[in-house]
């Protein structure tokens, strides 16, 4: 069996290639793949109707206690043959149905392929939850299928609503299954079915499982799909809509019965909705045009029919049952081959075109009727004997007082009648010369399509005549419920079957007759229950049920996300330390008294910011926050953290100012007054919050933090007395070397927006200006003196100030700028090397660096920058990252750990005893990404921005030829 | 071998570096990166495979030792996380790489995409190998930081206000975390993972509830659980396919990631089940019905991908060992097929010139998506297999997560357990809902109908998204583009074909995580260390 899924998976991967090559002539030779499964399940049948099994296993997720597990019993036997068999069929006809033009006629072939051979697997599998992936994947296969009219929008919805609607039913019956699965401890249907499971929670699982069977099944009251998906080409409908995947309920059922047929709610839910099912199809049925919508809704009637007789739960319903599966697969599908046909020759399957077709078309109109007496149940067809057996079973219950049986034997014989029919309706329909009626044209196509139709119709009428043979393929399934007495004949005698039979045949000949009343009486009796309206009305309800739920939650933007945020930390953290009851017993409210004042002066900065219309008030005053830290730093002793804080709130706000030339002076502000009460609160509990969590997380403390040992590790391990350092640049280096990947990414994006495409823009540098070092000569005219003084020794303080106009430029501050330049810079290195053991350090160097840079831009503009840093950020970014991530991997290299630093020490002339270690080279790399950061900041939120505005600003250009020329003259 | 664990971080780094400093060559900034990444993944697979025979790693980076210095951890979690990012990373890069060969650098321009990716990926790396909270902190503020450089590139107007959105609420959630360290670190003293585990558990249980649910609060965001997950769906799918692709996949992993952790080291007794449950499901069911809401494929995949994080909150939820195995599982699955199906969706946004089903307003004659199906067979094949896979259906992954949370589920049996059970079906039915409707839409439908003024009850309530502005604009595919997204489909499918040995796994990554007693002793060998001083 895994050897013929195998050859089912790997084949219809090849499929959709073949047939764009060789057309419909790839349908004969992938019907081989079905028809050898189906010979090697008859080869299997002395074996397995003797009573035996065979297993075949291959484990997949033990963990899941899933595996290939297949397992070939009578009851497996039976629907291999049926849907490997039909399936061959089909596929043989579809050679005829289509033509080579058909669009997507491979993808269909592979398609219909496959689903034979997931229809084999579901059969055959004996883990459950193998079968429910069949099973699931058969109404996926059913929905491509029945869209295979991509073009038609009727199609498309048909085959969206089979698959919601199986898919849902199948859902639900996967929680049915995994219940039981784990109830029983396995997940091997052989297992489940012998541990004799019971209770509610098995009753529980066993109602969900038929869920799912009803929804495949097309029960009421999910039976709208099946007519729907009518839709799909006729071979489908005949394979799946017919013959196979709709009876996977049906063999769930049969598969379920012997052991849950007693399962309270069984009965009531399995005959209940059958009978309904059965009456409410063959009622249908009974009114449509369409030959194919009269098989469609004879197919959910059988299909309730089938239903009731499988779940009653005897031996005797049992062989019923299975045999009338066998019969309705055959005439079913028989049927619907044949509408197929009468489509294709007439172009119409709405009876009111056709007229004389059985005159034209003799040897179809014979399949027909024979396919059509076994649908009805009439004599010597297989449908014959299967609906006898069905009734003696079903008499045998309601005799011995089973309530259930009564309402099953009353719905079967109501159903049957009516079956009767629409089975004579169908035939009438189809194939009766009405004079009142034009007589159709028809175009034969090649007779070899008759051949599927016509196998099956003789098997109907053979397997009629050879009941016995019936009989001993399908007691052995019977026989796992009970011993069975009865057999499946054409012929038992006088019986009250054969005269209910009789009766059946002789009121659906009756309404037959009188079918313009039936007609009316239809047109009369309202459609109380139209379910295919419910599903649309359950589809759109849910779509504007999402809707509204969505505009909702989505409706407020950023401002709401940001306060839904912290109202559900202040709800969530709040209530949990009000509950918790965990405040500390005592605490300090301060460490030394300046601390409460600065506090209070950074929180009256941070309302004023929050208040602040203006934007450079509200920097300001979230500087003034910046720097109440820098001073708490200060107090509490860590100069160095000061020092670095006070840095940073620096460039801060000039990057902030860089910034706000280009944004408007004041800020949005919030008109509505409740929102703005509603966010002060939201804020206002949040600090709370916040600083009670801090209250409650310090009062908690059992231990000693771990900084008592910091200072000793850091002298011992990290050769320095300065402790922030040696944390920073040694133990935890690995930090930083993360935060300085973040500053060069911060770096990276910042020239993102500005440049957009590319961050290694080059900025201009003075035209005419030294490219040497060396060659001080190379100073270009300076556009704001006369040209007397440019004949003198060509110096310049700031040479880029020559780019700017008159008005922006001062030269008392290149002059400073100019003078203060290199010693900021030496001290900044300074900063750096001395950080390991004095406040300073790579970070608070780069800093200083970067502010000398900014002054050098500030003082003398985009063209200065360029002339002070000559390379790109990116490269002084990229050096200073591979020199501390270097770092981190050389100690590797040198089979160290990660980051493990080395010190070397010698005492040189003048400095003296000098200690230099690997962690130098790390803080060297900070430094460098520092002021790599700076730089990109200044290049383009400083000078790019200058450049737009200039480009903006027309008129006004301070291009450094254009002022030329204009001082010129 | 301990080497290799920091390499993870290193490399990636080292590789940005770079490609910053190459500058301007871009051929070798797209060499550097793909080998930087491919090391990655032998090196993550290396270690899955150590870690899995011998024990797991843990790195004391320096030469310090824990609690003091920072130690790198590396487990099954760890090491699985590590290698399925690390090939969701390069595969995206490849196709990145091919996109960038179609389209020159207009969308993801090499040298702000190069760097700005390899230090979130270092980031991500980081985070998944952090064995000390800060370091975590850390690794989160450089993917992030990287993500927000992501997320702007080429700084178009609607990505500016995607990234508003996204920039703000990550930086809130940044400070939540940093807070809720800082609190961590006041009652216990370290930050040291595994210490802190130990450490917590000596407080009264009204403390850990609060500083568990305020170190929570951080990682939801991130995650996206409701309700802190309506940001994503804002700002995601804004972004180029590349990156969504990757913010998908493996962003929102990472909160869960954190949140694992959390609740099964360092805040285990904790008695989190039956808020997470109902947080999970409030997750599930509003993030599927936004799902349902959209006509935007991208916009709908991003309200897919919150709904399943319930999926997985609800396996930590259950906190059986059998629950844990299903979520690693389900937590590998929802990073590659969610990726996955964000690069395909890419592909039909430039085959089809857009990725809405409906037409603008419903007044405007523009067309929309159509036609999918025979314009690009290949497409459409993998993106039905990807959909079939995110929306449940067997054999896909997707599928067989769920079957391991339903069954971890009925095996707790309590009443919301059931509730969580139905609502992953609904959920999962829903999902199925949206995606073949997009089939059926983007895919089967013919361009004409849509050009005829298609109308459907089935488009009547779908919004669109806020920056669409019905523009259509197809642009060629290139062949790089197609390997990769077969390549990721394929992964895929080895979800399932491998599911046994996964599921294992996943099983011993869950019994590691079920004793928390195993990690403490791996970061501390020689026990516990006793600290001098006194409490304040």
């Amino acid at each position: 069996m895994i050897v013929f899924l195998t050859v089912f998976f790997v084949a219809s991967l090849l499929i959709p290639a073949l047939g764009k090559r060789w057309g419909t002539r790839v349908f004969p030779v992938i019907a081989l793949v079905p028809a050898a499964a189906f010979v090697y399940t008859l080869t299997l049948g002395p074996s397995v109707l003797a009573g035996g099994a065979v297993v075949e296993e291959l484990p997949w997720i033990p963990m899941l206690d899933l595996s290939l597990l297949f397992r070939m019993d009578a009851l497996a036997w039976v629907l291999s043959l049926v849907v490997t068999g039909v399936g061959a069929l089909v596929l043989l006809y579809c050679r005829r149905y289509f033509t080579d033009t058909e669009p997507g006629l491979g993808r269909f072939a592979a398609t219909l392929f496959a689903f034979a051979g997931t229809m084999f697997g579901l059969v055959t599998a004996d883990d459950i939850m193998m079968m429910f992936i069949f099973w699931e994947i058969t109404s996926v296969l059913s929905y491509l299928l029945i869209g295979h009219y991509t073009g038609r929008r009727e199609s498309r919805g048909a085959a969206l609503q089979a698959l919601l609607v199986t898919t849902l039913g199948g859902l639900v019956m996967l929680i049915g299954v995994v219940m039981i699965s784990v109830q029983a401890g396995s997940s091997s249907l052989s297992v489940i079915l012998d541990s004799g499971l019971s209770g509610p929670a098995t009753t529980a699982a066993v109602l969900l499982m038929l869920v799912g069977a009803l929804s495949k099944s097309a029960l009421v009251p999910f039976h709208f799909w099946l007519p729907a998906a009518m839709a799909a080409p006729t071979p489908v409908s005949a394979y799946l809509h017919a013959a196979a995947m709709v009876k996977a309920g049906i063999y769930l059922v049969a598969r379920l019965a012997p052991e849950f047929s007693d399962v309270p709610g069984w009965h009531a839910v399995l005959v209940g909705f059958g009978a309904w099912t059965m009456l409410l199809g063959a009622w249908r049925s009974l009114r449509q045009y369409d030959l194919k919508l009269v098989l469609a809704y004879g197919t959910v009637s059988q299909l309730g029919f089938l239903t009731i007789v499988m779940s009653y739960g005897t031996p005797e319903s049992a062989q019923a049952g299975l045999a009338l599966l066998l019969a309705h697969a055959l005439y079913k599908a028989t049927l619907f081959l044949v509408v197929g046909i009468i489509d294709h020759d007439t172009g119409t399957r709405d009876w009111r075109q056709l007229s004389g077709l059985g005159k034209r078309a003799p040897v179809l109109a014979t399949i027909s009727a024979i396919a059509v007496a076994s649908m009805a149940g009439l004599p010597p067809t297989l449908g014959f004997v299967a609906k006898e057996s069905v009734f003696a079973s079903l008499i045998e219950g309601a005799a011995a007082g089973d309530p259930a049986g009564w309402v099953a034997l009353v719905g079967v014989t109501l159903g049957s009648v009516l079956t009767v029919a629409y089975s004579v309706r169908f035939f009438w329909g189809a194939f009766a010369t009405r004079k009142r009626h034009v007589r159709c044209e028809v175009h034969h196509g090649p007779q070899s399509i008759l051949l599927a139709p016509g196998v099956l119709a003789v098997l109907t009428l053979v397997l009629g005549f050879a009941a016995p043979v019936v009989d001993h393929m399908v007691t052995p399934y019977a026989e796992t419920i009970g011993q069975t007495h009865e057999h499946l004949a054409l012929w038992h005698g006088f019986t009250p079957a054969l005269g209910l039979s009789a009766l059946v045949i002789a009121v659906g000949l009756l309404l037959f007759r009188w079918r313009a009343g039936v007609a009316r009486a239809q047109d009369r009796v309202p459609d109380t229950f139209d379910a295919a309206r419910g599903y649309w009305k359950i589809i759109t309800g849910i779509d504007r049920f999402a809707a509204k739920v969505t505009i909702f939650a989505q409706r407020g933007g950023l401002p709401q996300y940001v306060g839904t945020i912290l109202s559900v930390f202040v709800l969530s953290v709040g209530a949990a330390a009000c509950l918790g009851r965990v405040w500390p017993d005592s605490f300090r409210a301060w460490d030394y008294p300046v601390q409460p004042v600065i506090a209070i002066i950074m929180i009256v900065a941070a309302l004023g910011a929050a208040r602040a219309r203006r934007r450079m008030a509200a920097v300001l005053l979230v500087g003034v926050t910046g720097f109440g830290l820098v001073a708490l730093f200060a107090f509490h002793g860590a100069p160095d953290l000061a020092l670095t804080q006070a840095l940073v709130e620096t460039i801060t706000l000039v990057v902030f100012i860089l910034v706000m030339r280009r944004l408007p002076a004041r800020m949005y502000a919030e008109r509505e007054p409740g929102k703005k009460v509603r966010r002060a609160i939201i804020a206002s509990s949040v600090a709370v919050v916040t600083g009670a969590v801090g209250l409650i997380a310090l009062g908690a403390r059992q231990h000693a933090p771990i900084t008592a040992e910091m200072p000793r590790l850091a002298y011992e391990g990290g050769h320095g007395r300065n402790i922030v350092n040696v944390m920073l640049v040694d133990i935890r280096a690995w930090d930083t070397m993360g935060e300085i990947a973040v500053l060069v990414v911060v770096a990276t994006g910042i020239a993102s927006l500005l440049f957009v495409r590319t961050r290694n823009v080059d900025l201009k540098r003075v035209p005419g200006a030294r490219r040497s070092r060396l060659d001080r000569r190379a100073v270009p005219p300076d556009p704001h003196v006369s040209d007397a003084a440019n004949r003198g020794p060509r110096q310049a303080w700031l040479i880029g100030g020559r780019t700017l106009t008159v008005s922006n430029r001062s030269l008392l501050i290149e002059v400073v700028v100019r003078l203060l330049f290199h010693p900021a810079i030496v001290v900044s290195i300074y900063l750096l090397f001395a950080g390991h053991n004095e406040p300073g350090g790579g970070f608070a160097g780069g800093l200083l660096a970067g502010l000398a840079l900014v002054f050098r831009y500030l003082a003398a503009g985009k063209y200065e920058l360029a002339e002070a840093v000559p390379i790109g950020p990116g490269k002084v970014l990229g050096t200073g990252l591979i020199l501390a991530v270097g770092t981190a991997a050389g100690a590797l290299v040198f089979g160290g750990e990660a980051l493990q630093s080395a010190y070397f020490s010698t005492e040189l002339p003048v400095l003296g005893y000098v200690s230099f270690g690997t962690s130098t080279i790390f803080d060297v790399g900070v430094y460098l990404v520092v002021v790599g950061l700076i730089l990109d900041i200044l290049r383009s939120l400083g000078a790019q921005i200058d450049t737009d505005q200039d480009n903006n600003d027309v008129g006004s250009s301070d291009e450094f030829t254009g002022s030329t020329k204009g001082a010129a003259r | 071998m301990n080497a290799l664990v920091p390499l993870v971080v290193i490399i990636p780094l080292i590789a940005a570096a770079l490609t910053l400093v190459v500058g301007r060559r871009r051929r070798l900034q797209v060499l550097i990166s793909t080998i930087g990444l491919s090391a990655v993944v032998v090196i993550s697979a290396v270690l899955l495979v150590l870690v899995d025979t011998q024990g797991a790693i843990s790195v004391n980076l320096g030469g310090w030792e824990p609690p003091w210095g920072i130690v790198l951890v590396v487990d099954r979690l760890s090491a699985v996380m590590l290698l399925v990012s690390a090939l969701m990373l390069l595969g995206v890069l490849v196709f990145a790489t091919g996109q960038g060969i179609a389209d020159g650098d207009a969308e993801t321009p090499t040298s702000i995409f190069h760097p700005a990716y390899l230090i979130l990926a270092a980031g991500l790396f980081n985070a998944f190998v952090a064995g000390d909270l800060f370091n975590l902190y850390v690794g989160f503020e450089m993917l992030l930081a990287a993500s927000y450089v992501l997320l702007t590139l080429g700084g178009t107007g609607a990505r500016i206000k995607a990234g508003v959105t996204y920039i703000v609420v990550s930086l809130i959630s940044s400070l939540l975390f940093l807070a809720a360290i800082a609190f961590v670190y006041g009652a216990t003293g370290t930050v040291t993972i595994a210490l802190v585990g130990e450490r917590v558990a000596e407080l009264p249980m009204g403390v850990q509830v609060v500083l568990c649910i305020a170190l929570l609060m951080g990682f939801a965001v991130k995650a996206a659980v409701f309700p802190l997950s309506f940001w994503l769906p804002d700002s995601y799918p804004t972004a180029p396919a590349p990156v969504t692709a990757v913010f998908a996949g493996l962003l929102t992993k990472v909160g869960v990631y954190a949140i694992i952790r959390t609740d099964s080291v360092m805040f285990r007794d904790v008695p989190l089940q039956t808020p997470l449950m109902i947080v999970a499901l409030l997750t599930l069911v509003v993030g599927i019905l936004g799902a349902v809401a959209q006509a935007d494929i991208k916009r709908l995949l991003s309200f897919t991908l919150v709904s399943h994080i319930g999926y997985l909150i609800f396996g930590v939820a259950i906190s059986s060992e059998l629950g844990m195995t299903a979520t690693v599982y389900y937590v590998i699955h929802h990073i590659i097929v969610q990726t996955t199906l964000f690069l395909i969706t890419g592909l039909v946004e430039r085959i089809g010139g857009t990725t809405s089903l409906s037409r603008l307003g419903g007044t405007t004659s523009l067309s929309r998506l159509g036609g999918m199906m025979k314009a690009a067979p290949f497409v459409a094949g993998l993106f039905f297999i990807g959909a079939m896979n995110l929306g449940g259906i067997p054999p896909f992954s997707g599928f067989l997560g769920k079957i391991g949370l339903f069954r971890a589920g009925v095996d707790l049996g309590t009443p919301l357990s059931y509730v969580l059970i139905v609502a992953g079906i609904v959920t999962s039915l829903l999902t199925l809902y949206t995606l073949v409707r997009v089939w059926n839409m983007a895919f089967w439908r013919r361009k004409e109908e849509v050009d005829d003024g298609y109308e459907s009850p089935l488009l009547d309530s779908l919004s669109e998204s806020p920056e669409d502005d019905g523009a259509v604009d197809t642009k060629e595919n290139s062949a790089l583009m197609y390997v990769s997204a077969t390549g990721m489909v394929g992964l895929t499918l080895a979800l399932t074909v491998f599911a046994g040995p996964l599921y294992d796994y996943a099983a011993r990554t869950a019994a590691d995580l079920s004793d928390p007693a195993n990690y403490t002793e791996l970061v501390f060998p020689n026990g516990l260390p006793e600290l001098e001083g006194s409490a304040p």
